[in-house]
Parts: structure tokens; sequence; C-alpha cells
């Protein structure tokens, strides 16, 4: 690193690091230059000419724009002449020239910079009267974003925000001169899943949210710092609310996670919090129907329930399902409910038990969410596998961008589907879904072949895993995996080759019978190729990491100690004053089988996901659901307890890098009776006799740091507004290679492809639903085809369909996607109206066949 | 390579010896919109009919420089230079072939015009068929190429442009040798060269003029820099308008690869260069090298700040050498002849020659090479044959929308690079507007800003938004609206733009507004006081009876 040069700004000393912005030199000294196309996290462009500063040359003194023009050492600078106040009023006349000055009517009114730095920088009159140029104003360039060409003052933040951080250039300039307009390119609206970001960094009214307009004056909000509650990634958000609703969502900086940006999603779909159709009051089933009663009543009825099934059946009849949507409280509260109260392990929640979670979460995402902008990047190397970040996790296929472009990092992809990161041309393996532990096998076998970078340790059990991986030849990943053998081969050199590697795998590629195997499989090859500490599980749910954290699993206690743990066991039994049971409980597939007599739903809806599990939960001597919306599943229930949600109660997550964030109650649901998760269970535990007396969430936090080790000290207070990653050093196991061993599903001729299923970020659930505005960008009920295999069917875009399997049958339309791979149908999970687990029943890898509906 | 340079420039000399006599018929683009084209095939024809067509040949050249009298025919046998040829002129001039000169026809070529002339960069022009490499070699064409790449080491050629003193034809003036010393240092195996042949100045036609007429000595220039720089790719960035200086140019390449000094091997060494052609659609600002790099790149054509600069930071983010169409040009003779031969003419500090493209209101319109230094009087008033019918030449105004005027009394100012500036103007590429009396010189400011109006890319703020406003004043001005406090504004507004502009297109566009308010401020008192246009070209309410006064000069040379 070279030296800092020195310079002086208006006569101020300052020290800055060889290369960096004068603009940004002049802030590191409090001194304040005016902007508009000039961002901290977007390349200088020098359009706007603002930031013109006098710097002092030999041949006198010259007008530079700040915002391009790098320090040097010695440089002497100006911001405060008389020709650098007279170049700022003039350039504001020229900006305010064609500015309609419709702030009264205009979102950005009252934090909007070209007001501010008007009333700052600007001519206290206007010389110029010409008249005002005329564009389009209430243009819709999406769905959710509103554009207006008068208020534009053409800064391209957007566009390069677009360019530089999504990579995909869907706003242009278009015209020339004094007709110059930012429009977008074809016709084509945006679509880039993070694009309301540039509603943020637009430093005018140009750019308004369709979501949220009119629907707020930015002194009239108030303001609670929280995090988004969409995915796992966490990202750090403002929530503005007033009169008990939230009025529109923004990012908020934290460079540990989000930098600055967050998704679509999380910007745009909140209606669902205050929403309508939600439950307000207990319901409790007499004559067969649903009917309000009073909070006594139904947690007597709970209570009294529980207590004749445990007698009649046993502790172990009884399970609760837990969610990774909620708060690690109302998940702790749960699990300790039914641990130490009714003295069950029958505790999970979806995608727990189920996958072959590792525990630690991704251990130095850190190393690729802090902006990659270039010589250091902290991985070299990022292996995907089974994980679609562009639809799954947006921010972090921002960061994973940003990694690529600016860090020169490489990506390697596995996934049943092209997604769309493979565009950076890094080695793409595709694979059928039951093929992911012989492909792992035969990535292996290449990396066992390689001279060099390979674990010495693992060395020594060479001969080992070339026995093992003999099978996977080329022939088995071309003919079974239909993976190509030479972009194997690559990869497994990649991997071998990289100074320090990332691998992310995901719930859909470690679900189900064969997941273990998957698992072991690629810490085999995170073993062997040198990064068995940067091997990773991500979650995809908002509290995904928390809810394995808080032993919301049938098989671990809080911190992920196992349930035959001495220490933990002895531990907990002492802090929660009960005896523990001592066998491990039924995951949630087991428990939805038809495994327990009374079942316990905190924010889960296992009735939309599968018909058969609907029929079961119909047959239950008790179902307790806690939720937000009569769901399927509370339609079904004995007792349903109206629970308030994320934004209505103090919660903390958990994203994916072990991160633990607070997520305040930012409004009131003065109409309603709903509780908070943890507030209900806690009140059952009292019917149930138990001691307990939690206040509020932070006297809940204060006993989650006693009961799991690795949350000590994570306190609301000492979380902060950044958050705190828990330390997984003390998780880290010793890395040993495994034989991994897969049973082929065989293939059918009547079922002809491989069915394919995901999220998709735009997805018809609960949460995105509510807001009706984006009902035109939902995903429908389709079914993806590559275009080979939709020509040997006979099917055109959008044809209705009937796709099939053993298990049952959906109507769908078709729709061509290049991403799709020959041999496969892609349904998304969650489709309106269209389950896809009405094809699975409970099954991970499928065989469908598409017919033409009749 | 050395020895089938001289192959060829033999059989090319034998060839034509064969000939009594050779008919050169300028089909430049000037000369073809006249018809030179059909008058070329009359004689071709006319030749035959008589039964001469061994003896005389018949050939279409560059552009022979008198624009003003096109179609231009040329006999070399007989010294005669022929204007405005017409079909049924050619029976005459293939008959006079034997006797003597078709007298009416004849354009004197004792005058100033073509005796005052020192032509280097347009030696070939109208002598040679732009259409055969062999010609071009036979003129001595590439052997200054064989020589560097055989006997200079790439220090040594830019050696050579250094001690020339050549310094950008485009009009920055910026020292050639130093740019190319600074490509040469940059870090780096890809580099660039590119050949800014964006030529965009209303009334300038010098780089057509020299792609039309000589294109290999552009192509010989720019593997010459290849050469000197260490890139392997050049790029011609020339304007769509130009179908026929193009068609010249993709000619030439292809042949000069055919010949081995285009390829992966130049003239049989181990130094490889190709030259690959790019059209601009016509946007003036693409002339900025910046905004240029960005149209090659596929970008909208739009300038960056600089630094850092594309010797540094250039094509595709690697080093880049740009220089426009007549610095090349000027590259092979001085490699032939060696950079001191061509330090020797021109002033102490702008040396060599200069092409002109003369239009307006001057008898010669056409292309001229002089000497740098010659004074502008002598330019106007000797070589240009002064203002049609013997009036005054008012102002002549050189260097397009970013130049100015310089009125009748500087005209003895001798022409360089920095004593035009310092009568505030510009060199500019060498376009030279001539203006009389009957030009307003408010009007002519109008005509520039709104020149620069539209072609400004609307990147940056003042130049997208200050041209609108200047244009709007002066155009409040030349309808008797302004008032002097527009006038202040408007004095006002050069000054903002021309200080925070990003590229030189906006620190520039107030250049004619400054250099007319600093000779002719009386004029736009005029116009704003007395409602009144002095020179009868504004339209003034209906008080002035001014009607159909041609709206003259700039407007027609503009096209």
């Amino acid at each position: 690193m070279a030296d800092n040069v020195t310079l002086t700004i208006d006569g101020k000393q300052v020290s800055a690091a060889p290369g960096m912005l004068l603009v940004d030199a002049a802030e590191i000294a409090n001194i304040e230059i005016p902007v508009f196309c000039s961002h901290p996290k977007l390349d200088p462009v020098g359009c706007c000419r603002m930031c013109m500063v006098e710097i002092e040359g030999p041949r006198g003194s010259r007008l530079m724009t700040a915002c391009t023009t790098p320090v040097a050492e010695g440089m002497v600078v100006h911001t405060n002449t008389p020709q650098v106040a007279e170049v700022q009023e003039a350039n504001l006349g020229f900006i305010l020239l064609n500015h309609p000055l419709d702030c009264p009517i205009c979102d950005k009114g009252g934090e909007c910079p070209l007001q501010d730095q008007t009333m700052r920088f600007g001519p206290g009159i206007s010389q110029l009267v010409e008249p005002k140029r005329l564009k389009q104003k209430n243009y819709d360039i999406s769905d959710m974003i509103v554009l207006d060409q008068e208020r534009c003052v053409l800064c391209w933040r957007c566009i390069r925000y677009l360019e530089e951080w999504e990579d995909k250039p869907q706003l242009g300039l278009h015209n020339r001169g004094n007709e110059t307009v930012i429009d977008i390119q074809d016709g084509q609206p945006v679509d880039a899943k993070t694009s309301g970001n540039i509603i943020d960094i637009c430093p005018v009214g140009a750019l308004t949210n369709q979501i949220s307009r009119f629907a707020y004056r930015p002194w009239e909000v108030e303001r609670t710092a929280s995090v988004c509650n969409h995915c796992s990634v966490g990202c750090n958000i403002r929530v503005d609310t007033r009169t008990h609703t939230v009025r529109r969502i923004i990012g908020r900086e934290n460079m540990q996670v989000n930098d600055q940006w967050i998704c679509d999603k999380g910007r745009f779909a909140h209606a669902w919090v205050n929403g309508e159709n939600r439950l307000e009051t207990p319901l409790l089933r007499k004559n067969g129907e649903l009917v309000p009663v009073q909070w006594s009543e139904a947690l007597d009825f709970i209570a009294e329930k529980l207590q004749a099934v445990k007698q009649q059946h046993g502790a172990s009849a009884i399970g609760a399902i837990g969610s990774a949507k909620i708060g690690n409280e109302s998940n702790y509260a749960l699990q300790r409910l039914f641990r130490s109260v009714i003295g069950t392990n029958n505790i999970d929640h979806r995608d727990g038990a189920d996958v072959a979670g590792l525990a630690t979460g991704l251990p130095s995402l850190a190393g690729v969410m802090k902006p990659q902008y270039g010589p250091n990047p902290q991985v070299d190397t990022i292996f995907l596998f089974g994980i679609d970040p562009s639809e799954e996790l947006p921010i972090l296929d921002l960061h994973l961008k940003r990694a690529v472009k600016k860090g020169g990092a490489k990506l390697i992809i596995a996934h049943p589907r092209k997604i769309e990161l493979t565009r950076y041309n890094g080695p793409y393996l595709a694979y059928e879904p039951g093929t992911e532990a012989t492909l792992l096998n035969g990535l292996l076998r290449a990396a066992a072949g390689q001279k060099e970078g390979l674990n010495s340790t693992a060395v020594s059990h060479l001969a080992d895993v070339k026995k093992w991986t003999e099978e996977a030849d080329d022939r088995a990943l071309a003919d079974l995996c239909r993976t190509d053998p030479a972009a194997v081969k690559a990869a497994a050199a990649m991997l071998a080759k990289s100074e320090k590697a990332l691998i992310i795998y995901g719930p859909q590629a470690a679900r189900g019978s064969d997941g273990p195997a998957i698992r072991d499989g690629l810490a085999n090859l995170a073993f062997l190729t040198g990064h068995q500490d940067r091997l990773a599980f991500v979650g995809l749910e908002a509290n995904s990491q928390g809810a394995r954290d808080m032993g919301v699993l049938p098989d671990r206690l809080p911190g992920h100690a196992s349930i035959g743990s001495s220490d933990a066991v002895k531990r907990l039994e002492h802090l929660w004053e009960c005896k523990l049971p001592t066998a491990a409980g039924q995951s949630y597939k087991q428990m939805l089988d038809g495994g327990v007599k009374a079942l316990y739903v905190m924010g889960a809806d296992p009735a939309s996901e599968r018909p058969e599990w609907a029929e079961k939960l119909d047959g239950l001597d008790l179902l307790v659901v806690q939720e937000l919306y009569l769901t399927e599943t509370a339609k079904r229930a004995d007792v349903v307890l109206p629970a308030l949600g994320w934004s209505e109660t103090d919660a903390t997550f958990t994203n994916l890098e072990r991160r633990v964030q607070r997520a305040p109650k930012a409004v009131a649901l003065p109409q309603s009776r709903a509780a908070a998760d943890w507030a209900i269970l806690s009140h059952l535990a009292q019917k149930l006799g138990a001691k307990w007396h939690f206040a509020d969430a932070k006297a809940l936090e204060a006993e989650i740091g006693k009961a799991a080790p690795i949350y000590r000290g994570l306190t609301w207070e000492a979380l902060g507004d950044q958050g705190l990653q828990w330390d997984a050093s003390a998780l880290k196991s010793k890395p040993e290679l495994k034989e991994v061993r897969q049973k082929m599903a065989k293939g059918s001729k009547e079922y002809p492809l491989t069915l394919v299923t995901g999220t998709v970020l735009f997805d018809g659930g609960t949460l995105f639903g509510a807001t009706e505005k984006l009902d035109g960008v939902t995903v429908g009920p389709v079914v993806g085809l590559s275009p080979a295999d939709a020509t040997k069917l006979g099917l055109t875009e959008g044809a209705a369909v009937a796709v099939s399997s053993p298990e049952g049958s959906l109507s769908l339309t078709v729709h061509i996607s290049e991403q799709v791979q020959p041999g496969s149908a892609w349904i998304p999970e969650s489709l309106p109206g269209a389950p896809v687990g009405a094809l699975l029943n409970g099954s991970v890898v499928q065989r469908v066949k598409v017919e033409k509906a009749a | 390579m050395r020895e089938k340079l001289a192959e060829i420039k033999a059989i090319e000399e034998d060839a034509k010896a064969q000939y009594t006599h050779t008919v050169n018929v300028c089909t430049a683009a000037g000369c073809l919109s006249s018809g030179a084209a059909q008058v070329k095939e009359a004689l071709g024809k006319e030749v035959e009919r008589s039964g001469l067509e061994r003896w005389c040949q018949v050939k279409g050249v560059g552009c022979l420089g008198l624009c003003t009298a096109g179609p231009l025919v040329e006999v070399e046998s007989q010294s005669a230079m022929y204007g405005h040829v017409t079909v049924e002129d050619t029976p005459a001039i293939v008959g006079g072939l034997n006797t003597k000169p078709v007298e009416r026809l004849r354009v004197p070529t004792g005058t100033p015009f073509f005796l005052r002339q020192n032509r280097i960069v347009l030696e070939n022009s109208g002598r040679i068929d732009p259409e055969r490499i062999e010609e071009y070699i036979a003129a001595g064409g590439y052997s200054g190429l064989v020589t560097a790449l055989t006997e200079m080491t790439p220090a040594q050629v830019i050696d050579e442009v250094t001690a020339s003193g050549l310094r950008g034809r485009g009009g920055g003036g910026y020292p050639t040798g130093l740019k190319w010393t600074t490509v040469a240092k940059a870090p780096g195996p890809d580099k660039y060269v590119i050949c800014n042949a964006d030529e965009g100045d209303p009334g300038a036609f010098m780089d057509r003029s020299v792609l039309e007429s000589d294109p290999h000595r552009v192509i010989e220039g720019m593997i010459l820099a290849g050469y000197a720089v260490g890139a392997s790719q050049g790029y011609v960035y020339v304007r769509a308008e130009y179908p026929l200086a193009i068609e010249h140019l993709k000619k030439a390449i292809s042949q000069a690869r055919r010949m081995g000094l285009l390829g992966r091997s130049v003239a049989e060494t181990t130094f490889g260069f190709n030259i690959d052609i790019r059209l601009g659609a016509g946007a003036f600002v693409c002339g900025e090298e910046t905004a240029l790099i960005a149209s090659i790149e596929g970008k909208r054509g739009q300038p960056r700040p600089r630094p850092p600069y594309p010797a540094e930071y250039g094509l595709w983010g690697k080093p880049t050498l740009i220089n426009n169409v007549e610095s090349f040009a000027n590259i092979p003779p001085i490699i032939r002849n060696g950079g001191e031969w061509y330090a020797s003419l021109g002033t102490e500090k702008s040396k060599g020659t200069k092409v002109f493209a003369l239009a307006g209101a001057i008898t010669n319109t056409g292309i001229i090479e002089v000497p740098m230094g010659t004074s502008l009087q002598e330019i106007v008033y000797e070589i240009g044959g002064g203002v049609p019918g013997g009036g005054r030449c008012k102002a002549v105004q050189t260097g397009g929308p970013s130049g100015g005027c310089i009125p009748d009394a500087y005209l003895d100012n001798p022409v360089d690079y920095d004593s035009l500036r310092s009568l505030g103007s510009i060199m500019g590429s060498g376009g030279m507007i001539v203006m009389d009396d009957s030009s307003c010189m408010v009007d002519v400011a109008k005509y520039f800003m709104e020149f620069c109006m539209t072609e400004s890319c609307g990147k940056c703020v003042p130049c997208r938004v200050g041209t609108v406003q200047m244009y709007r004043l002066l155009d409040k001005i030349s309808t008797g609206r302004a008032t002097l406090e527009d006038l202040a504004l408007l004095e006002n507004l050069c000054d903002m733009v021309q200080n925070t502009s990003l590229c030189g297109l906006g620190q520039t566009a107030p250049n004619p507004v400054v250099s007319t308010l600093r000779y002719f401020r009386d004029e736009y008192i005029a116009h704003i006081e007395e409602k009144r246009c002095p020179a009868g070209v504004c339209k003034i309410h209906s008080s002035v009876a001014q009607t159909d006064s041609p709206s003259y000069a700039v407007a027609e040379v503009a096209q």
C-alpha cells in the first residue's frame, strides 16, 4: 500500500489514500462539496459539473471537478472562492431552468438534494426566463418505478447503478443535447431484481416508488431502523410508518451485509404488514366452525387438550413446528415450551432436519458481502451448488456480480437450471436432480487427479478417494448427471488452484434422504481442495440460520448442541428447571406424515405444500396454528391464534452469515388482539403450569445468551443497528473424507422429464401476494421447458398443458426458457394456484410428463 | 519488399511512358457532384472513338484543389487545366490533344492559387489514381515505411516525428512526437492507433479530400505510428457521410493487405498491423477523442473527463494513439525526408504546412496547402482570389464552431497555432470561411451556437442547457427583442459554459460569440439599441425592409 498523500483543502491539511477522489477527501476534512452525479458507490462520470473547485497549478488556478480528480501530493484546493460560488450558482441556474419545481406534489420533497443544494448554493433569483422543456411525466418504467423526465437532471446515477452493480444496462440516455432524456431500452421495462435502489439514489424526484407513491411526506413519517424479512441475507432497511401503516421501505447502509442496497421484494412487498384479512382474534372450532373467542378460552382449551393427548399417548405424540420466517425469541420459546414443559424433541421447521444443513452458515461471506471494489477480494473463487442467488438471495447476487466484475473472482455453478449467474462464463455443471452426489464424486475424482493445490492431510487418502469415485467417470457424468465432463474437470482444477474458494450450497440441493450424502460429498470436495473452512450452507428464509441456532430441530438443542450432549443437557435442565427428553424427535416431514396426534404450528403452512399432508392434518386430535392469516393449515385447525408479525413486535433475526440483527416494532395494530408469538407461548406455558415470566423480547434474548453460548452477549442493546455476528470457530469440526453413494432414481418411459423446482423471487407466497400492485411481475402458474423439449412436444410459449407425475397433476402454461435444461421441467415453488407439492407429494426427485391440455 | 516496390514503380513508369497523353479527371466528391464521372466516361469514349486509346489514357485522380471550377480535367502533356468541363466539351478536349489546348475551357495555372502552395500532404492529390496502390508506390509511397521497419527502431521513428515539430492537425496543436512518446511508454501489450476522420466542422473538408485523393498516405502514416508506439491494431473512425472516402479507404486497405503491407507481417517483417474502419453516424461530438473511443466501443458517443488521457487509458481501456487524418498524412514524407526537412518549413513554433478548406465569400473555393506562417491576407486575397466581385473581406472564420472570427484589420497576421489563438480564434482543423459585408456577425454567432446546441451530446449540464440559453439570447438579439441586460447575461453565460463544460465542445462553444463580441460589438449594440441589423441579414420586426437577402455563406457551406 502506497503512503497517503497530503493536500490542502480550504487551508486544512488532509491526508488521503492515493487515488482517492477529491470529493471524498474533502468529506474526510468535513468540507462539503455539492454533487448530483457523484455517488460514493458509483464510478465517477463528471456530468453535473456541480462539484467544481479551484485547484492551484503552475499556470494559475483551474476549475476542476472534484468528483473526477484524484488527490495528489501537495495539491492546493479551494472550495469556497467567489469563482466557485459563481459556478455553483450558474450550474444550479442551468439545472433549475428545466426542472418543473413541482416540489409540493413531489415525493422527494423534503429529502431532495436539489432542494437542499438550491437553498445552500443556488442563485437567489432566476435570470433565465425561457420556457421549460416538456417531457414525459408519470411514466412507468416498470410496475414498481415511475419516471418523471422533466424532474430528471440527467445525473446518470440510475444508469450507472444498473450497469455497474446489476450488470443490466436497462436504462439509457436517449436523444442528444437539450432533448436528452433517460428512458428504458426498446420499450422493455426495467426488471433488474434490485431496481428500486435507483429511487434511493436519485438526487431529485425523477424516480419515485410506484407502491408508495403519494403515501408519505418524508418529514411526517416515523423512521425505524430494521432488517428485511424476505430472505436470509438480512438486508438493513428503514421502515417508514405513519398512522399504524408501513408507508415505504428504503435501504439502510450496513457494509457487512447489503452495502446500501436492497432488492425489490424487500422494498415493495410490504402490504402484508397490517394488511387486510389479518387474523385479529383467537378462533376456536365449535360445531365444526372456527368462531372468535377470548384469549383465555383458547389457551385453556389448548392446555387441556395437550395434557389429554400427553396422558393418553405420551409426550412423543405431540409435535411443534416453528418457522424460519419468525424471529429468534419466538422460536426459542417454542422449542423450550415443547422440550421443557411438554417433554418432547418433536420440534422442527420446514427445511430444518429434512435438509442436511451445516450449522455454521457462510463462514466468510463478509468477504463477499463487502463491496468488492477491486484489488483485494477475500475469496478468489465461488462455487454455487444448487443455489440461485438471482432469484433466492438477490443482494448476494449483487455482491457476487461485483466480486466477479470488479474483484476478478471466478464463479463455478452447479445447478439443474442454467441460472442467470452462468452468464459470467465460469464452468457450468448442469445436473439431473437425484444425481448430485454422483456429480460431487466426479468432481472429487477430477480433483484427486490434480497435481497441486490439494490439502496435504487429505492427500494421504487419495487412493481411497480414487477407489470410491471410480464409478463417477466421464460416462456416468455425461449419461447419468447430464453434466459436461470437461466442465467438471475445469471446475475441479479451479478449486484446486484457488487460494481461497467459497463453496455455497442451499436447501434445494440437500433436501431429503440424499441430503446427508450430498453434504458429505461437498465436504469431501472442500477438504480435498483445501477449502474446508469455507464450505457453507445457506437457508433461504430470513431466520433460517436463527431457527437452527435456537434448536428448532429434533436432534439439536439451542446452540447446535446434540441432544445427547451432557454439558448442554445439564446447562439447560438447570436453566429451564426441568428434565429433558433424551430420544431424538421427529422431523417436519415425519410429524406431518402422521407421526404425532397433536401438532402445534407456528408460522408454517404445510397443508398448502402437499395434498396428503392437508388430509393428515384433518385427522389430528389437536391442531393449533399461530398465524398472521387464515392459511390452508389454519383453516384445518382446532384453534387459531392471531400472531403479530415482523415489524409489529420486537424480534431479532440471524442472517446467513450468522449476523444477529434487530427488527424492532415499527407499527401498532390498535384494532387487533393479536399477540407476539413468544407472548402467546409464554401464556400457554403458564397455563400448563410452568413459571415463565418474560416481560418482553429482551428478556428472552437474555435467556438465549444463557441457553446457547454462541449467543452470549448478543443482547438487544449490544446488537445496535448494525448487528453482531456469532463466532463459528467453536463449532468447527475436524474434516474427514467419507465414502458417498447415491441410489439413482430409475428412468421412466411414461414420465420422460425430471421435475426441477426451486424458489423464485416474485412468487405467489402470502407475503409477496398481499401487495396487489406487484401482481404484474408475479410469476404465474408456469412450467418451464427447454426449447428442444418444447419443440419435441409441439408446444409453444403460453400453451396450456397438464403436467403429471405418479403423485398428481397440475394445469399450467408453458414458458420456454434457455435456462431449463433439456430433459427437465421447471416448476417454481409457491406459484399462485399451483403448488408443485401436488406433483412431488413429499418426494424430492420426481419424474413428470407434459401433455397438451384437453 | 524494397525490391518489390521498386519493381512496381518501374512497371508503372513503363506503362505511363507508353502513353503520349494522360488526361486526369478529378473524381473527388466536389467534382463528382458537378458531373465529373460523366465527363470521365465521355472522355474515355471520345478517346476510343478517335482511335487514340493506345496513345492516350484517361485517369480518375484525386482532388485538384480548385473545387470552385469543377469538374476539373488536366492534360499533363499540355500542362493544361480545364474547368467547368461538361460532356459536350469532351470532343474538343480530345480533339485538341494533338494540336493545341482548348483555350475557352482553360483555368489559368500561373495564378497564386497554384504557385503559392507548398503541397506535402497533398503532393499526390490530383496526380495519382487513389484507387490504385501501384500509383501511390510509384510516387514514392510506402518506401518510408519499408525504411522505418528495416532500418529504424520505433524510438528512431518517434525521434524523427519529434524532430519534425509536427503538431496535431486536428486543431489542438499538441506536439505529435510527444503524444507518440507517451503512448510508446505506456505499459501493456495491447495498444491501439486511431485515425480521427470524423471531420465535422461546418465548412471543413480537408480530411475528406485527403482520404478520397490519397488514402494510402494515411494508411502508411498509421502503420508507422503502430510500429512506433507498439500497436498492432488501427481503426479509422470516419463519418458515414463520406461514402467516397470510405470506398477509397476500404479499397486501399485491402490492396495494402494483399501487397503484404498490412497483416501479420508488414513488409515481410515480424511487425504485424491491421486497420479496420469504423463509421461515425454524424455526431459532431464524436470528433472529440474520448467520445470517438466510446463510439468505437459501441457506446453512446459522448466524452468522458480527462485525465486519464487516451494515451494512457483509451480504447477498451488500453493506451491509444489518436491523430487526425492530416497528421497521419504528414508522417510518410517526414520519415522519407527526415524530421529536419519538415522542421525547416513553417514558423518557429508551428512547423510544416497546413491544409485549409477555403469557403464562403471567396473566389477560389477549394483545398489549399500552405506553409505555416503564411498570412491570412495572402490566403484570402492572393491564393483565394479575394471576395467575388472585388468586395471587402469583413472577417475570416477559422476553427469552425470552436473558433472565432478574425476581422479584416488583422488579416496580416501569420497563420499559426499561437497567433490565431492570440486573435481569439483557433487553427482548428483547417476550415476557413470568408465573409464579406453581407454577413451579420450576430447571425454568424447564432448560426454556430445553433450548431453547438444541436450537436451537444447532452451529458454535462452547462453545455446541454447553456448552449440553448445562449442560442435563445442570440435569437433575441437578432430579432431585436433583447436588452443590454441580455447581452450582459450572454457574456456571463459564455464565461460559465467555457469554464465548466466537460469537453472541448462546450468549452469552446461560446468562442464564436466571444470573438464576434470582441471585434464587432457595435453590431450587437445596433441590434439591441437601434433595432437594426447593419448587414441587413436579421429580420427585425416588420420595419426592416429586408426580405429575401440570402442568409448566406455559413448556411450554404454547412451543407
